[in-house]
């Protein structure tokens, strides 16, 4: 099968910072791959590139065969973003925010509720989508835009520091709704500095620093190739 | 367009907020207030006022001067036998604004042609001017005597003349010509009438863009501010339908808005009397307005109407592109400023200098001034001058497609994302 996306000797700039210096990575079907690497690094760039919102300097993405440059519509009909600081509509009730953003996707009012009942399912809150989004905590916030951006089944879902901000509970309830809710067909791009969360998270890992690439693989290839017991040590073998 | 209606849907919703709601109905309780508390003051000095008045002379001519005072519905509070110390002094404890001493021997006067002096005391309690009311009455009461003496003098003297000729031996006719049509009047009554006629458009433009810009660079500000825009941005609608949506919702409600403003500011000059004042100068002039075909027929509304809605385009994606460039929702309030200026220029300008007549920079400095146009066009409906009138509406089309373009291209670049215009602090202390 294809790839869902590829990332070609990527490159981009803003003003003279050179963000990222000319990247290579590719999402496979059904996979949850990961950038991981500290503050800084361009893990958000990266993502905010494939998700449309940004412009290339150089180098290519293709998704689905198709140049994301030329054709953002076609793309963004088919994936999810969740952003690494995003907020929802606070004046909307939460099941309010989940039937606003169904209706961009759906093309009948059936196949709207399905995802706004999928929505539900997954963010397990219950009564509290009654309430306004305002009044909701960080972690009830999160979720619930977590659960908008897998509701839909999108080919690919873009998550940037989707557990970043969070207490280890809401975190842990994060990382297991990702992981329980990709299964049907959905891919995962994710970024984390969250060197060990990514090790439960993702089939395959890049390590990015500077805007630099330095390692690909899955989290044990890696640790067996630097003889490190976890992504941490991983890393920090890496950039020496 | 499904899309498109869901997202229209919910920009209205987010405009309507209780807060507008909340200032909305307290400005229309505000003008409502003022209005009526207004509206008392004016019944109070119209209705019935005491004058003090101390007759030290008792002749028919001055009991008809206090019969006139009466007869224009004056209480007289008579000061009868006091010297006229004392009856400045009682007169000011009481409720009386004014204290009119008539002297001994003023009806001999007026016969023997010895004018003596009618003496007035205002006591001012209060500064404001309905409250001198009472002396200007009293001024045309005397000047309606004076009248009747004098030609009661004349006729006596010059029996065969009409003493109006005699005491205005030159009289003026006044025509005012406006392009070849020419009717009976002045031309400042007509000037008047013409300012106060399109005065109004530039304040309602003036109300309708100020609303409609804070709405729209408040709607993108918001979105900012409560990072909701990345998510908005990747969600598969065109960029020209988020932003039409925007400015759609924000003109509608803004519209809304102005017309409650418009509605409660009647209401407070209602209070004032002006609309009596309005109504009384339109019946006189409304005939000479016709006559001179300074008024709007069917085509010029819609001329006019052409023209306001453009300008409301073009304050809106102004206002789009300004909240682009703002960061949160307070950085948006100080950047409507220009554009706030923009409105205000040609409507002081018009206020206090004749566009027709200004230098050649400052008319082409207003005449690039969007805002403007609606303002021209009112008067250039009057005087015929479609060129003028066609250019400035195409001039504010071009206007507005440019602005939409460039606002459609911020909204594609990275720049929706990366800009941030920060004032009062430095860009390296933000960083
Ligand atoms: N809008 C921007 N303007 C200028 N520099 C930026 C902007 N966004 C990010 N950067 C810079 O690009 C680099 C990569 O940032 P980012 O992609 O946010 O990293 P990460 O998400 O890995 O923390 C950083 O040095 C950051 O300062
Ligand atoms: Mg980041």
């Amino acid at each position: 099968m294809d790839m869902v996306l590829r990332v070609e000797g990527l490159r981009k700039t803003y003003g003279k910072l050179e963000a990222l210096t000319g990247i290579d990575f590719e999402v496979r079907p059904g996979e949850v791959f990961a950038l991981i690497g500290p503050n800084g690094a361009g893990k958000t760039t990266a993502l905010r590139i494939c998700a449309t919102l940004l412009t290339v300097t150089g180098g290519q993405v293709t998704f689905l065969g198709r140049d994301l440059a030329k054709e953002p519509d076609f793309v963004r009909e088919k994936i999810s973003y969740l952003p690494e600081e995003a907020g929802a509509y606070k004046n909307m009730k939460g099941l309010d925010y989940l039937k606003f953003m169904a209706a961009f996707y759906g093309r009948t009012a059936a196949e709207e509720k399905e995802y706004v009942d999928r929505a539900v399912g997954i963010t397990d809150l219950g009564a509290r989508l009654e309430d306004k989004v305002g009044t909701f905590s960080k972690g009830m916030t999160r979720k619930i835009l977590l659960a908008r951006a897998l509701m839909t089944k999108p080919v690919l879902a873009i998550l940037d520091e989707p557990t970043s901000g969070l207490d280890v509970l809401n975190a842990l309830e994060v990382r297991s709704m990702i992981r329980r809710y990709v299964k049907e067909g959905t891919s995962v791009l994710l970024s984390s500095h969250n060197m060990l969360e990514i090790e439960f998270l993702s089939d395959r890992v890049s390590l990015i620093d500077h805007g630099r690439i330095l390692d690909t693989g899955t989290p044990g290839a890696l640790k067996d190739m630097h003889k490190a017991n976890n992504l941490e040590e991983v890393f920090r073998s890496a950039v020496r | 367009m499904k899309r498109f209606m869901n997202l229209l849907r919910k920009e209205i919703r987010e405009l309507v907020t209780a807060q507008l709601v909340v200032s909305l109905v307290f400005t229309l309780a505000l003008f409502n207030f003022i209005g009526r508390t207004s509206r008392k003051e004016v019944e109070k000095a119209m209705g019935t006022q005491t004058i003090a008045v101390l007759d030290l002379d008792r002749s028919a001519s001055s009991l008809g001067i206090v019969t006139g005072l009466e007869s224009a519905n004056f209480k007289i509070e008579s000061m009868e036998g006091r010297p006229k110390e004392e009856a400045i002094q009682a007169a000011g404890r009481g409720e009386a604004k004014l204290l009119l001493v008539i002297p001994s021997g003023f009806g001999d006067s007026l016969q023997g042609l010895a004018p003596r002096e009618v003496e007035t005391y205002s006591f001012m309690r209060s500064f404001s001017l309905i409250g001198a009311r009472s002396q200007v009455i009293i001024r045309s009461v005397i000047s309606a005597l004076n009248d009747v003496a004098s030609d009661r003098f004349l006729r006596a003297k010059l029996p065969d003349h009409d003493p109006d000729s005699l005491k205005n031996p030159i009289k003026t006719k006044d025509f005012v010509i406006v392009k070849d049509r020419m009717a009976e009047g002045s031309a400042n009554m007509v000037a008047g009438l013409v300012s106060s006629q399109s005065l109004l458009i530039p304040v309602v433009l003036m109300m309708i863009v100020i609303y409609s810009s804070q709405m729209v660079i408040s709607a993108v500000a918001m979105e900012k501010q409560n990072k909701t825009l990345e998510t908005l941005l990747t969600v598969p609608i065109r960029r020209t339908s988020i932003i039409t949506a925007k400015m759609l919702s924000a003109g509608l409600v803004g519209l809304i808005s102005a017309f409650v403003y418009m509605v409660g500011f009647r209401s407070f000059m209602g209070g004032l009397g002006a609309d009596e004042v309005q109504a009384a100068s339109g019946a006189g002039g409304a005939g000479i307005m016709r006559q001179l075909g300074l008024y709007f027929d069917t085509t010029g509304y819609i001329v006019l109407g052409a023209a306001l809605f453009l300008a409301i385009l073009v304050a809106l994606a102004m206002a789009m592109i300004l909240g682009v460039l703002a960061e949160d929702f307070r950085s948006a309030q100080n950047m409507i400023m220009p554009l706030m200026f923009m409105v205000m220029v040609p409507y002081f300008i018009s206020m206090f200098a004749d566009i027709a007549t200004v230098s050649l920079p400052v008319k082409i400095f207003i005449l690039l001034i969007p805002f403007s146009h609606p303002f021209l066009v009112s008067q250039n409906l009057y005087l015929g001058n479609y060129g003028m009138i066609f250019g400035g509406l195409a001039y504010m089309l071009v206007v507005f497609i440019v602005l939409v373009g460039f606002a459609a291209k911020v909204f594609s670049s990275d720049k929706i994302l990366t800009m941030k215009l920060r004032f009062g602090k430095k860009r390296g202390a933000a960083a």
